[in-house]
């Protein structure tokens, strides 16, 4: 085992540990702080793979924007921390089974499959490439995905503006 | 090689036309709904503008052409135009017609004051949506337009505001939607893994020159399957589908059960086929599942289909609600088109297409005249329907041809669909398939006669009187017609089905 193979092992272990206690967390704050070393985590597997600017934006983004916009949320909302969420495990032994067997062909497909290798190519600039890909070879999916966080946006708008005419008329 | 890819990009806009106009239609409503709230016709009649301009585009756009978008790298592009793209494209364009035309008289949209604005932008995100999802060939661009149609729809699903039911409805869709998508993406991620490009027509190639382990190439194929057979509503898949339906305003609903399942279709089969047929067979039949011999593909689906009608059919009898009771039966109409998938020649697929065409007009219309008589009665039950023949006689005749035409009873078009579908069941040879469909199309008569049984057989004492307008009188007519006429005279449409069956590359 390599040093290589030791951090991707170390960074993996990262994310698996912390996402699980995004899920598990009965506290709400736990579980968003925990997202934190998930993003980071992921930050660094992309660092390993040679992909700095992706590693970067995955940090400014994720880490620094929305991660940040979901614990003010969070803070925001009123006594969140005192209610108790309604995460109560039912059909525990039929859910082990059913993602067991997933999980079992999942892992057994990840270590006996022949992956297609890609030849390893070191970039002095990636941020050249990936615009110039987005503007090139993949530009209309460059626009689609404009299109789709417009369509989100909108959308998160709508169902907001909802709640405040909804509490408006409690309020009546 | 830069202005070499620019030119390319350049030339391929001009194909891309019809595309185009439909995310200007997006922006202009999203602009004048800005402006002019009060307006009440401005924003319907912009998308329909929209949608009738798409149309006359794309009937003027060349037949074929591939390879849309390709640039440096590979030549093989993202986007393809064929006969097969365009049948389906027709097919959404209607459709979204149809649903702005019903929303202008429906109650529930008008009197969603301030967010109807917001309704009509997002029909046109959503059948710009629905339109790549006809034509891409790059799983990048599959996924992404997934997700465009999978959010407007989301969003209009819930869209009727102080509603319970609806918000409700927008909820467990966004949750379900969001498995099936994640899956869908995983399955992605295992056919890249295998083969290193994301273009469907690389895919094929590499499969069918590569020896590749069959149990992933199976996991991903049936997480890929599995995605899409949410957005159809393929059993085991169709959990969604009843409270969506139920919960969303009836337009939606609607829509929702012709054009995304039409989406929905033509993805599976250009997929499927482009990317595990084997080109050098000549036996179309035989070969369609070539590259995937390990795994019987076809009793696997076959199998989906008898579930999918089966379960839609059964838990369909014991519908109180009219508008649950056809959300039942769409997932049981996917099932039947679903048998015609079976085969995947030239065959099955024009049996489905024209399946798609008639089925267009008799749920639309059945859904329609739900709506009228809900917004009257202020209630979809079936008991409300008692009587309702003879103090509404030209609602309740349409309600009763449109339902005939749904279950397969000549001289409706629904019986000439049922037809050729079960005919190219039983050329190819899969009669035990046909004859479940059959078996399943009876059962469906006994819900389906159930509601004209409450209306023309039934008395009640409730008030009711419709006067009609002459708009809806006009849309309910236009619906009518199409499902009466091509049940005597279907040459056109199966003249269109056999023209639309080239895929490009075929």
């Amino acid at each position: 085992m390599t040093t290589y193979d030791l951090i991707f092992y170390l960074f993996a272990l990262i994310i698996l540990v912390s996402a699980f206690i995004v899920v598990a967390a009965r506290n709400i704050i736990y579980s968003a702080f925990s997202l934190l070393f998930t993003f980071f985590g992921v930050a660094g597997i992309y660092v390993l793979l040679n992909a700095d600017f992706i590693a970067v934006v995955q940090v400014i983004i994720y880490v620094g924007g929305i991660l940040v916009l979901i614990i003010f949320g969070v803070m925001l909302t009123n006594k969140i921390t005192e209610v108790e969420i309604k995460t109560e495990s039912f059909q525990v032994l039929p859910s082990i089974i059913i993602s067991g067997i997933i999980g079992g062909t999942l892992v057994a497909i990840f270590t006996k499959t022949n992956w297609k290798v890609a030849e390893p190519q070191i970039l002095d600039k990636t941020v050249t490439e990936i615009g110039r890909f987005l503007v090139s070879h993949y530009m209309i999916l460059f626009e689609l995905a404009g299109i789709i966080l417009l369509v989100a946006l909108i959308g998160s708008v709508m169902i907001a503006r909802k709640e405040k005419l909804e509490t408006e008329e409690v309020e009546k | 090689m830069e202005n070499n890819s620019i030119q390319n990009i350049l030339e391929s806009l001009n194909y891309f036309t019809p595309e185009l106009a439909l995310m200007l239609t997006f922006f202009v409503l999203l602009l004048v709904d800005l402006f002019f709230r009060k307006s009440k016709y401005l924003l319907p009649a912009i998308s329909l503008v929209g949608f009738i301009v798409s149309g006359y585009l794309l009937v003027y756009t060349p037949d074929v052409k591939g390879f849309l978008f390709s640039t440096g790298m590979t030549n093989i592009g993202l986007y393809v135009i064929d006969p097969f793209s365009f049948f389906f494209k027709i097919l959404i364009l209607l459709a979204m017609i149809y649903t702005i035309l019903f929303s202008l008289s429906s109650k529930e949209i008008n009197e969603a004051g301030g967010n109807r604005g917001e309704y009509y932008v997002l029909l046109s995100s959503f059948a710009l949506g629905m339109f790549l999802l006809t034509s891409t060939i790059d799983l990048l661009l599959m996924y992404l337009s997934f997700e465009l149609v999978s959010l407007s729809s989301y969003i209009l699903a819930g869209f009727t505001r102080n509603v319970k039911r609806s918000a409700e409805a927008s909820l467990k869709y966004i949750i379900f939607g969001a498995v099936a998508s994640g899956a869908m993406l995983y399955g992605i991620s295992i056919l890249y893994g295998l083969t290193g490009t994301t273009n469907l027509y690389l895919i094929n190639f590499y499969l069918s020159n590569q020896n590749i382990e069959s149990l992933p190439l199976v996991i991903a194929g049936l997480l890929i399957i599995g995605g899409i057979g949410f957005k159809i509503s393929m059993a085991p898949f169709h959990f969604w589908t009843p409270d969506v339906y139920e919960g969303a305003p009836i337009t939606i609903t609607a829509v929702l059960s012709v054009a995304s399942k039409a989406a929905g279709f033509a993805l599976l089969i250009r997929s499927l086929k482009i990317m595990f047929i084997d080109y050098t067979a000549t036996n179309l039949q035989s070969s369609a599942w070539a590259i995937l011999s390990q795994f019987k593909w076809n009793e696997l689906i076959a199998g989906l289909a008898v579930l999918t009608m089966t379960l839609g059919n059964l838990a369909a009898l014991w519908q109180s609600n009219l508008k649950r009771m056809l959300a039942y039966s769409s997932i049981a109409h996917a099932g039947y088109m679903l048998t015609g998938f079976v085969i995947l020649d030239n065959q099955g697929i024009m049996a489905i297409l024209i399946y798609f065409f008639i089925y267009l007009f008799m749920n639309l219309g059945a859904f329609f005249v739900v709506m009228l008589i809900a917004d009257k009665l202020g209630s979809e039950e079936m008991e409300d329907y008692t009587g309702l023949g003879y103090k509404a006689p030209f609602l309740g005749v349409s309600l009763t041809i449109f339902l005939i035409s749904l279950t397969g009873i000549p001289p409706t078009a629904g019986f000439v669909a049922k037809l050729y579908l079960f005919g190219a069941l039983i050329k190819a040879k899969w009669i035990w398939l046909a004859v479940i469909g059959v078996l399943n199309s009876v059962i469906s008569l006994y819900y389906y006669l159930k509601v004209v049984k409450n209306m023309f057989l039934r008395e009640s004492e409730i008030e009711y009187s419709h006067n009609l307008g002459h708009g809806n009188l006009l849309i309910t007519l236009s619906l009518l017609i199409p499902t009466l006429l091509f049940g005597i005279y279907f040459k056109p449409i199966i003249e269109f089905a056999e023209q639309s069956v080239r895929i490009f590359g075929f």
